[in-house]
């Protein structure tokens, strides 16, 4: 374990944003019972870039589903910005992911239809937003991820570094207070792998945003604000890394 | 509101492609059919609608007009005094037995005797003036150009009806018949033709001009029921027109069969159409679960489904409007008889849609795959 200390007196006083109390997680297919997530406590904090770390089949895609709220603890709760997850319904659930959480997958997931800018466009019309309010917030998006001059290419004519910028920048219109990434660098090179991962810093201290990565991918662990490595559904560290290793 | 239905249909408009030429066929197809039953059963009622009398007096209970038998010559009086009654003119129907002059054996016709002047109210739209006052000549008759091989003749040829002996003075166009061969005569003529001694001072049917053609259900339930003239009854042309081809349809089986391959024909094409559809959905399923992960609710997804869904039927409704008017065009242009009403065609193109929207709704079912906890794999 490093110091904690150095990493909170660098950044101003981060407030815990995001708690997860002793959930746990198991499947069931047939006769095998799973269990994923094994009494999980954690708290994340807010400005922050977190990094969840470890073997695929670790249960960390489970965790960051359960503290999105994409899925349901078995037991235990979780507090997302003040909110109990658990006693929130379906629908209730979209309304709070709606306007507070933004997604980064591993596979872009843009409609091949549409143009950079419609994408990041799509979300916000459901916010409710005026056309001119969201085509203004889609294009300071695509701006800030450094899309300015391509926001009107589809997603055939960008490369996998650009389409991922794409996919931020259509979570981060929405100005979302958490935002989850899954293994976002997974499918690009290293150049744009650190593109990505520098964007998603920038995020969380720029907006004060929440910004939890999960990630088997070595190369980001420098980048993180804080590094949480998972084996076998239970954290196994909790750690800054050092500041040598961490970018400008 | 970004247009994520429309533009998607556009852009990957080749996996659409197969549902909406299954929309546009099915509604070709059910619109081709509904013309050519119309069309062939319209002919049943080619002696009412072919005519410009606005009521009809005939046997009580005639299911159609091939169908009726003689009521007493009194009720011609009676139509007359009626104040709005401007004109009654008789209709002779004879079942006659045709023989020509070639080898065609006997052949069964329906011969119409009419009132041959040129203000005559039976075939007013069918018969052109020229054609109609050679039916003045003694024993005349007028055959469609349809049956001249049927009947073995010719124009200016000479044949035998019930015994008598006939000769064709001219052909007309649009009066083939159901069941049989129309041949035209003048109410003398075809009174010579009528062996049946029973038909004396008797006629089949009396047809009616009206002053005013919009008082024709007033004035029908007025004159029908007057017992002084025998069992009659008096319809609008409207009326007994529906019911004569009503009877074809029903009575032939024809109904029925319209019926049972218009259902075919719409499972068919919901079939093509939702599978389709469920391919398109199961295409973009990562991308509608990012939407939801995003917080867009199901909701929201499912109308973009439905609105995709009616953007394929109204694009197979377009192209199945083109090509049926095509099709009517060059069917129209070579005497194939066919007839369409806006009524019928908007319900055609009504089920055509339905189609579409059933394969909508199980297009949506596929959404529930849509769940954004299977991205984080």
């Amino acid at each position: 374990m490093s110091q904690p200390m150095s990493s909170l007196a660098s950044s101003p006083a981060p407030s815990i944003s995001l708690q997860a109390r002793n959930i746990s997680k198991s499947f069931s297919t047939g006769p095998i019972h799973n269990t994923v997530l094994h009494d999980l406590t954690l708290d994340i904090r807010a400005g922050e870039l977190t990094l969840i770390s470890g073997p695929s089949g670790c249960g960390k895609s489970t965790l960051l589903a359960i503290l999105s709220g994409l899925q349901r603890a078995d037991s235990g709760e979780v507090v997302a910005l003040g909110e109990d997850l658990g006693k929130l319904n379906q629908r209730a659930l979209e309304r709070f992911r709606l306007l507070h959480t933004g997604f980064v997958f591993q596979g872009f997931n843009l409609f091949p239809a549409l143009n950079a800018l419609e994408q990041v466009e799509l979300p916000l019309s459901y916010l409710g937003l005026t056309p001119g309010e969201a085509r203004r917030r889609a294009q300071a998006s695509l701006e800030e991820v450094g899309l300015g001059p391509r926001m009107g290419l589809r997603p055939s004519e960008l490369s996998g570094g650009e389409k991922q910028r794409v996919a931020i920048a259509r979570a981060l219109a929405k100005d979302p207070g958490l935002l989850f990434a899954d293994e976002p660098t997974s499918a690009l090179d290293a150049a744009n792998g650190q593109i990505i991962i520098d964007i998603l810093h920038r995020i969380a201290r720029g907006h004060g945003t929440t910004v939890l990565c999960v990630s088997h991918d070595p190369r980001l662990v420098g980048h993180a604000d804080r590094v949480l490595a998972m084996e076998d559904g239970r954290i196994l560290s909790d750690r800054v890394p050092t500041p040598a290793s961490a970018p400008t | 509101m970004v247009a994520l239905a429309r533009k998607t249909l556009v852009y990957e408009w080749r996996r659409f492609l197969p549902a909406i030429v299954a929309v546009g066929f099915s509604g070709l197809l059910q619109l081709l059919q509904a013309a050519l039953v119309l069309g062939i059963f319209g002919s049943a009622a080619v002696y009412i609608t072919g005519s410009s009398g606005d009521l009809w007096a005939g046997y009580p209970g005639t299911q159609s007009v091939n169908l009726g038998r003689s009521i007493d010559a009194g009720v011609e009086m009676r139509l007359r005094m009626d104040p709005d009654v401007t004109a009654v003119e008789p209709f002779h129907w004879v079942d006659a037995d045709w023989r020509g002059p070639s080898d065609t054996g006997g052949v069964s016709v329906f011969v119409s005797g009419i009132n041959a002047r040129p203000d005559g109210l039976m075939f007013a739209h069918a018969l052109p003036l020229s054609l109609r006052a050679r039916l003045n000549e003694p024993d005349a008759v007028i055959v469609d150009r349809a049956d001249l091989e049927n009947l073995g003749v010719g124009v200016g040829d000479t044949a035998v009806i019930n015994g008598h002996r006939v000769r064709v003075v001219g052909v007309s166009s649009g009066l083939r018949a159901l069941g049989g061969v129309n041949v035209v005569a003048s109410l003398a003529t075809a009174a010579t033709l009528d062996t049946d001694p029973s038909n004396a001072n008797r006629m089949t049917y009396f047809v009616a001009k009206l002053r005013d053609p919009a008082l024709a259900t007033d004035v029908a339930a007025r004159l029908r029921g007057d017992r002084a003239f025998g069992s009659y009854d008096v319809w609008t042309a409207r009326d007994f027109a529906r019911r004569s081809q009503l009877y074809w349809i029903l009575d032939t089986g024809a109904g029925a069969g319209v019926l049972f391959l218009a259902g075919i024909v719409f499972l068919v094409g919901a079939v093509i159409t939702s599978q389709t559809l469920i391919a398109a959905v199961i295409g973009s399923v990562r991308e509608y679960a990012t939407l939801n992960a995003l917080g867009v609710g199901v909701g929201a997804l499912r109308k973009v489904v439905m609105e995709q869904a009616f953007w394929v039927g109204a694009l197979g409704l377009i192209g199945s409007s083109v090509l049926g008017a095509i099709a009517l065009a060059i069917a129209r242009a070579r005497n194939v008889p066919v007839s369409l009403g806006p009524w019928t065609t908007a319900v055609c193109l009504l089920l055509c849609m339905s189609l579409a929207i059933v394969s909508g709704l199980a297009a949506m079912r596929s959404l529930h795959r849509a769940d954004p906890a299977t991205l984080l794999r």
